[in-house]
């Protein structure tokens, strides 16, 4: 049964694109019909348009930096540790998805590094490329000196309280640290935070400031001097 | 199971295949271009993390899409951004256009970005994607005669919103 202009409007209004067979036949059918389709078509066309934003140059060279840096899942972690992480990663989703207004910078530090911190800390293994450390910190209007460019075994674009920031980890004598770099956000410097078996310390430096995370049996005043002298501001723009 | 550089071959396909639709589609769901930049380089560190489990690479794009929405819904749906930025973001050939069809972009960018989740996220699977109905109705768990009404009702509300806002040029109400 053929469908009547009631049903091929509802129809093309959902799908303006439709060309099955019985939807071309009905369009044919008549003027009325084929008006409603080149009608549906014009604005789909200019709906279109008005959705294809090009995306920025640098994301595809972002993304595939990550298989130069991040490893992939690990298949020998033992079932006991990987069902203990499921339900710590598990639990700081749900303590991420709670919170998202933070009431503090110290907040978003717990926050954020409960998030998938020490997931990001037991797989980053070796050293990402100094490109692609640099590329992004460019990114933040910021570079990162030699010294802290060899240590980089992990690094992403994260979300801090005031825009963009960088989530790194990077190893040390003691161990890897999380270092989160926050290029907007102004601390109180020295402030500490604790949360489960952690510590952080917010640094504030030239460009920004900087959240230095570590295990608490790791000492992170260690790396407030490679931080601060590391991380400078770059050229805007770049 | 894959050697390094199959590995690496196949992400670095699937990133020049889908990134550039995936931000697309990421810009629209949250209006910000940050975000949006986060979102489509978390949805890929967690593929490489866990490429070995895409078995069929015709379901690549819309495995990418679930990965995507999934990392929205955790990381953003409860921090609504303080902007949007869409004015920012370059537009495809946006200045050859005359200054009504111009207008007409505007408006529809809003709108889309106005609309509630359930029309707007079929839209971008449509319209961003190319996703027929029936795939729209498997990636958002849905039946496929709700995903033609929220189709139907989310154009209906850009119309409506082009006609208030008086720029609908030659676009005529067609219900």
């Amino acid at each position: 049964m053929s469908m009547n202009f009631s049903e091929f409007k509802k129809l093309i209004g959902a799908d303006p694109l439709n060309r099955e067979p019985e939807t071309l036949r009905a369009r044919q059918s008549s003027a009325e019909f084929e008006a409603a389709a080149a009608e549906a078509e014009a604005f789909e066309e200019k709906l279109q348009g008005a959705l294809n934003i090009e995306a920025p140059t640098e994301l595809l060279a972002d993304i595939k930096a990550i298989s130069r840096q991040a490893p992939k899942q690990r298949r020998w972690m033992p079932l006991a540790i990987a069902a203990s992480m499921l339900i710590a990663v598990g639990a700081a989703g749900l303590v991420w998805k709670q919170s998202h207004q933070w009431d503090s910078v110290e907040a978003y530090v717990a926050d954020h590094y409960s998030h998938d911190g020490s997931k990001l800390v037991a797989q980053a293994d070796s050293p990402v490329p100094g490109q692609d450390v640099q590329r992004i910190m460019a990114r933040l209007d910021a570079e990162a000196d030699q010294k802290l460019l060899g240590r980089v075994t992990f690094i992403k674009f994260c979300p801090t309280p005031d825009g963009r920031g960088a989530h790194m980890v990077v190893s040390t004598d003691q161990g890897p640290m999380t270092i989160i770099f926050m290029p907007e956000t102004q601390v109180d410097d020295g402030n500490r935070v604790e949360f489960e078996q952690m510590h952080a310390l917010l640094v504030s430096l030239e460009h920004g400031s900087a959240a230095i995370i570590g295990e608490k049996s790791q000492n992170v005043e260690n790396l407030v001097p490679l931080v601060r002298e590391s991380i400078k501001p770059g050229f805007v723009g770049a | 199971m894959m050697t390094d550089t199959e590995r690496t071959r196949r992400f670095n396909e699937l990133a020049e295949a889908y990134s550039t639709d995936l931000y697309r589609y990421a810009m629209w769901k949250c209006g910000n271009d940050a975000l949006a930049k986060d979102l489509v380089q978390e949805t890929f560190l967690r593929a490489w993390r866990a490429l070995d489990s895409l078995k069929d690479g015709a379901a690549a794009k819309s495995w990418l899409i679930t990965i995507l929405r999934r990392e929205y819904a955790r990381t953003f749906e409860r921090k609504v951004p303080k902007f949007t930025d869409v004015d920012k973001v370059v537009v495809v050939d946006d200045d050859e256009l005359e200054p009504d069809a111009q207008a007409e972009r505007e408006v529809l960018r809003k709108g889309v970005l106005k609309l509630e989740p359930k029309y707007r996220d079929p839209l971008l699977l449509q319209v961003v994607f190319g996703h027929s109905c029936a795939e729209i109705s498997e990636q958002l768990g849905i039946s496929k005669s709700a995903v033609m009404t929220q189709l139907f009702r989310a154009r209906e509300k850009l119309k409506a919103q082009l006609q208030k806002d008086g720029v609908t040029g030659n676009v005529h109400e067609l219900f």
